[in-house]
């Protein structure tokens, strides 16, 4: 499968960059670590006439250490450099635990944190190659008018699968997202849409610079099921953060991931251990209330009936892996 | 379509090399280069045979990456193992642990263990597990590709005295 004609284009510096995105606008497509836009050009999902990459951008790949005990980590840092730094590590482990979780050490090696935030749905017709597609009708993806994973939806299905939002929205990371003329901070549990097509609320000339992640001293955990245990995509996923120590957990926070088109914020279930504590009846009641806020389920990577059934069992593990810390 | 040149370092030896600009690493080293060891699987990034090691000695997957992200790097790939007709370590690891069936994912498995072992001479089995999960090998089942990864250490020594004796 051969990459679809496309002018690849290189900039040096994040001025060049947004001025390129400005110029280029829908018809560029930003390559950072090129893992997923790779993927997708080589199923003709992805048909830019500019490919533009990042890669040789210093600006957008330090770690920078905050007054506040905070970190502010470029979106173009590698993986792998996360994987190793130390400060993420002591600071945010649940968080290392997810970057390391992503795909296989050979993609982690040259795939970067941004690419990771904005990774693109997936579904499993979009999966398949362009020859395989056309013998079953065009998706809202691929120029049509349906989706194949929910047939009566007006809506695409595809799910987002992205592992590092998830520990990312429990603790409260915002995103700067710039273009050519101006620069907004958003908080990156308001970064994503339901809605497959469109899934982030990324501006075509905008380009995302920064994580910034505040200090946070509250127990965190992160949990992904896959077919293979370092490599495959997530089955179904968890973050989960708590205040307090030991059964007292005054404020939760639980993100399902791999479920839907966007990551999940659980909040009934969060509600009932602040308010009951992380007894085994408490977890047992939260997990019970889970099912309703999946909202439609599908198949990717594992059966819907599946995904319901692990988005139960990982707030149970979650939650008493909290209650243990 | 738009031709460029480049300069790209192969197991030592620099190339100037005019690329266009949907050529992957992997089209350049097997179809420009003629380097046919580096094999063409899936090319979506699930397999692993197209491993190479970059200038820090990390497996990257060729077949996921632009050639032009490529312009003045040097890079390792399973024909630059051996030096003055020796194998390298982990290669004669490989034969001597019979870690080689059909072979068509060996120099994928080769490489990616070749960058373990750089990072680690003496990993984990955590770390032989981690670095080793992004390649596939249908044939062996991984148990004897392990055997000889935790033995590669062991080899490289007995040559190394070898040779000062
Ligand atoms: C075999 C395989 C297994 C995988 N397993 C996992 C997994 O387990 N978990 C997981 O989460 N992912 C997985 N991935 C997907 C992907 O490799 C990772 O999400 C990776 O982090 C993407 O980063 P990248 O830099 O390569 O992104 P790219 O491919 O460069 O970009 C991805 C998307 O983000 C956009 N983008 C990139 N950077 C920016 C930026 N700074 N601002 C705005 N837009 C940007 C691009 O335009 C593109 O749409 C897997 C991929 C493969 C091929």
């Amino acid at each position: 499968m051969l990459l679809p004609d496309h002018q690849y284009l290189t900039v040096d510096s994040l001025s060049d960059c947004l001025k390129a995105l400005r110029e280029n606008g829908e018809r560029a497509q930003v390559v950072a670590g090129g893992t997923d836009v790779i993927f997708n050009m080589r199923l003709k999902l992805f048909e830019p006439d500019v490919a533009l990459s990042i890669r040789r951008v210093a600006e957008l790949q330090q770690v920078e250490e905050l007054p506040d005990g905070g970190l502010r980590i470029g979106a173009g840092c590698r993986l792998v450099d996360l994987v190793e730094h130390p400060l993420v590590n002591e600071r945010y482990p649940a968080f290392a635990d997810a970057v390391r979780a992503v795909a296989s050490a050979h993609i982690r090696n040259i795939a970067t944190l941004g690419g990771n935030i904005c990774l693109k749905t997936r579904c499993w017709y979009t999966n398949n190659s362009e020859q395989w597609r056309q013998g079953v009708k065009e998706c809202f993806k691929t120029d049509g008018e349906l989706c194949h994973v929910i047939k009566s939806s007006s809506l695409c299905h595809a799910i987002n699968n992205a592992d590092t939002p998830l520990p990312l929205i429990t603790l409260g990371a915002v995103l700067t997202l710039q273009n050519a003329d101006q620069r907004r901070e958003v908080p990156i549990a308001e970064f994503y849409r339901k809605d497959g097509m469109d899934h982030t609320v990324l501006a075509p000339d905008e380009l995302v610079t920064h994580v910034t992640l505040p200090p946070v001293a509250d127990r965190t955990v992160f949990l992904k099921i896959a077919a293979r245990q370092g490599m495959d995509f997530s089955q179904a996923a968890i973050a989960a953060r708590a205040a307090g120590t030991g059964a007292d957990a005054p404020q939760v926070s639980l993100v399902l991931g791999s479920i839907s088109m966007a990551p999940i914020q659980l909040d009934q279930p969060a509600r009932t251990v602040e308010a009951q504590g992380l007894s085994d009846e408490a977890i047992e009641q939260a997990v019970a209330q889970v099912r309703a806020e999946l909202g439609e389920l599908t198949s990717l990577y594992a059966r819907a009936s599946y995904k319901s059934h692990l988005a139960k069992v990982l707030v149970r593990r979650a939650l008493k892996a909290l209650r243990e810390m | 379509m738009a031709k460029h040149m480049i300069s790209l370092t192969i197991n030592g030896d620099t190339y100037d090399l005019v690329v266009s600009d949907t050529q992957t690493l992997l089209d350049v080293i097997r179809g420009d280069i003629g380097l046919k060891g580096t094999k063409r699987g899936c090319t979506t990034g699930a397999c692993g045979v197209c491993t190479i090691n970059d200038s820090k000695g990390r497996a990257i997957l060729s077949c996921m990456t632009h050639v032009l992200e490529w312009d003045c790097e040097s890079i390792t790939t399973i024909e630059g193992l051996e030096s003055n007709g020796e194998l390298d370590a982990i290669q004669r690891a490989f034969i001597e642990y019979g870690a080689v069936q059909c072979g068509s994912c060996t120099p994928g498995v080769i490489m990616s263990a070749k960058a373990l072992l750089n990072a680690h001479p003496q990993p984990t089995e955590e770390q032989i597990n981690e670095a080793m999960s992004g390649v596939l090998c249908r044939c062996t089942g991984h148990v004897k590709v392990k055997e000889a990864i935790r033995n590669a250490h062991r080899i490289r020594e007995a040559s190394s005295h070898a040779a000062t004796d």
